[in-house]
């Protein structure tokens, strides 16, 4: 296999189609559980939240309020561990199809004879994959946290607990962008890919 | 109006294939805009919580929600231009393979159109012509420009609404103004979402037509997939979803006119997550819809070897 640069894309250059790579065999196995996990994910924050809704309405006594205020923290968890799982499950669809144009392109390459000419990964899906992962983490410890500012409520006071709350608010948005961000380059590698094999078939004709 | 919508999602004469794509760089930057100020918004989260002056961090609050929801709106416009860029990509793609397959095609006989079919992708159908596109396809290359200009709209209108709310805090008057802003920025994310949604169903439809067009340029039998169980959920979660984020909308201008602060912090409390069940239906749909995608690429690639390979 050897690699090249040809009309802009770096290329590699083998007698077959390479098949999937790692983040799209990745992207064809956990997509499914991802969605799973989402579509479960939701409507229990939604239960939890009528729960709550009563509990605020008829809130009379210290227990109630801090009855309250742990709900809320699990409420806000549960709810973005949906989040995190749907974008995942978005990135891991995408990676899916990237992986079907790059094993695509190669079978057909294949059928045709001649050299098998791959896109190698662009920087594109460098920072799509960077960008997931750091929205992932960033949710995943904000969830974490507030799973502990939840058991905490009780021993530590009302304020701080709220306070936690407006931080954690502030990390799980900036998440969500990050998340949002690396899929607006994922989609953007299509593109490319695209680009690349409108190029290449009619190379294949000449 | 529709044809001109349309019209975006298409090549133009004389466009090169090999040149990059403009909605690629507009989109990249739009997603940029979006991430810069969802950063701003969370200094503002920490700086809040760590105010000792309560009015002020709730100030700060209410215009770091407006904000926040103005840059996820902005990262999901970028999401829809770079959708677009995709579409007219695709477009050019069937025109490279309807130029490059004659002379690639294998030499075996076709023979007539078989009707139902099974094949290793799903169900399909094999036709003379290329098959009408399904009523979602329709609806799809109408609604999505409206979706995603009217909630990119709202968006912003909600945002602006949030300084208003930030305004009243000192006056305790606020209630009105947070819930108006929440409702209104929500039903604009759903909008966008179902923006992204029809976006998603029109590149269905790009891969659709395209493949018909491209087999039938050859003189093949047109076979076209049968709409999958995956597709069917997609358009199901997605019209869910737009409902719910309809029905939070109406629900917050109820909220609105309550007056006790206990109540309406009850209403807030449920209100929330359901606005965020809203958007996570129209998520799930979108990986249905991408899930969709996966599928139908991989049949075409099949397709297009089978071409190569056998003629038929």
């Amino acid at each position: 296999m050897t690699t090249r640069t040809a009309d802009g894309f770096d290329i590699e250059v083998s007698d077959h189609g390479l098949g999937y790579n790692a983040p799209q065999k990745m992207g064809n196995r956990l997509w499914a559980p991802m969605f799973l996990m989402a579509v479960m994910a939701f409507p229990v924050a939604l239960i939890l939240s009528f729960v709550r809704a009563s509990t605020i309405a008829d809130a009379s006594t210290q227990d109630d309020f801090e009855w309250a205020a742990e709900l809320g923290h699990y409420i806000a968890g549960i709810g973005f561990i949906g989040f995190l799982a749907v974008f995942a499950a978005i990135s891991f669809a995408i990676a899916r199809i990237l992986g079907r144009f790059r094993k695509g392109g190669g079978d057909v390459q294949e059928a045709v004879g001649g050299d098998v000419q791959t896109l190698k990964m662009p920087i594109t899906a460098k920072i799509f994959m960077l960008f997931m992962m750091m929205g992932m983490m960033v949710i995943g410890v904000a969830v974490v946290l507030h799973f502990v500012a939840a058991a905490s409520v009780g021993t530590w006071a009302i304020a701080d607990v709220e306070r936690w709350a407006r931080v954690l608010e502030g990390f799980r948005r900036l998440g969500v962008a990050m998340y949002l961000f690396g899929i607006a380059f994922g989609l953007g590698t299509i593109i490319n890919v695209i680009r690349f094999q409108s190029i290449r078939i009619g190379q294949l004709s000449k | 109006m529709t044809a001109r919508f349309d019209a975006l999602t298409r090549p133009k004469a004389g466009d090169d294939p090999r040149t990059n794509s403009k909605y690629l760089k507009v989109g990249l930057l739009l997603a940029a805009l979006g991430l810069m100020v969802a950063m701003v918004t969370l200094i503002a989260n920490i700086a809040a919580a760590n105010n000792d002056n309560p009015v002020t961090a709730v100030e700060t609050l209410a215009w770091s929600f407006g904000l926040t929801t103005l840059a996820f709106g902005t990262i999901k416009l970028a999401i829809s231009v770079i959708l677009i860029g995709i579409l007219v990509r695709l477009w050019a793609r069937v025109s490279a393979v309807k130029a490059a397959l004659p002379g690639l095609k294998g030499s075996g006989d076709a023979g007539s159109p078989r009707g139902d079919i099974d094949t290793d992708h799903g169900a399909a159908t094999e036709t003379a012509d290329i098959p009408e596109p399904l009523p979602i396809h329709k609806m799809a290359r109408k609604m999505w420009f409206p979706m995603v200009a009217m909630g990119y709209m709202l968006v912003v209108v909600g945002t602006i609404v949030s300084f208003i709310w930030s305004g009243k805090v000192a006056d305790g008057t606020q209630q009105a103004a947070q819930a108006w802003t929440a409702g209104i920025q929500f039903l604009g994310e759903a909008l966008l979402l179902a923006g992204i949604s029809f976006l998603l169903g029109s590149i269905l439809a790009a891969l659709r037509e395209g493949g018909g067009d491209v087999q039938k340029s050859l003189g093949l039998p047109v076979r076209t997939l049968k709409m999958p169980v995956t597709a069917k959920l997609f358009v199901a979660f997605m019209a869910l979803g737009l409902m719910v984020g309809m029905l939070q909308f109406v629900l917050y201008i109820v909220a609105a006119a309550v007056t006790s602060p206990q109540s309406f912090a009850a209403w807030a409390a449920w209100l929330g997550p359901v606005r965020e069940f809203s958007l996570g239906l129209l998520l799930a749909g979108i990986v249905l819809a991408l899930v969709t995608i996966g599928n139908a690429l991989s049949f075409q690639f099949s397709r297009i070897r089978d071409i190569v390979a056998t003629g038929k």
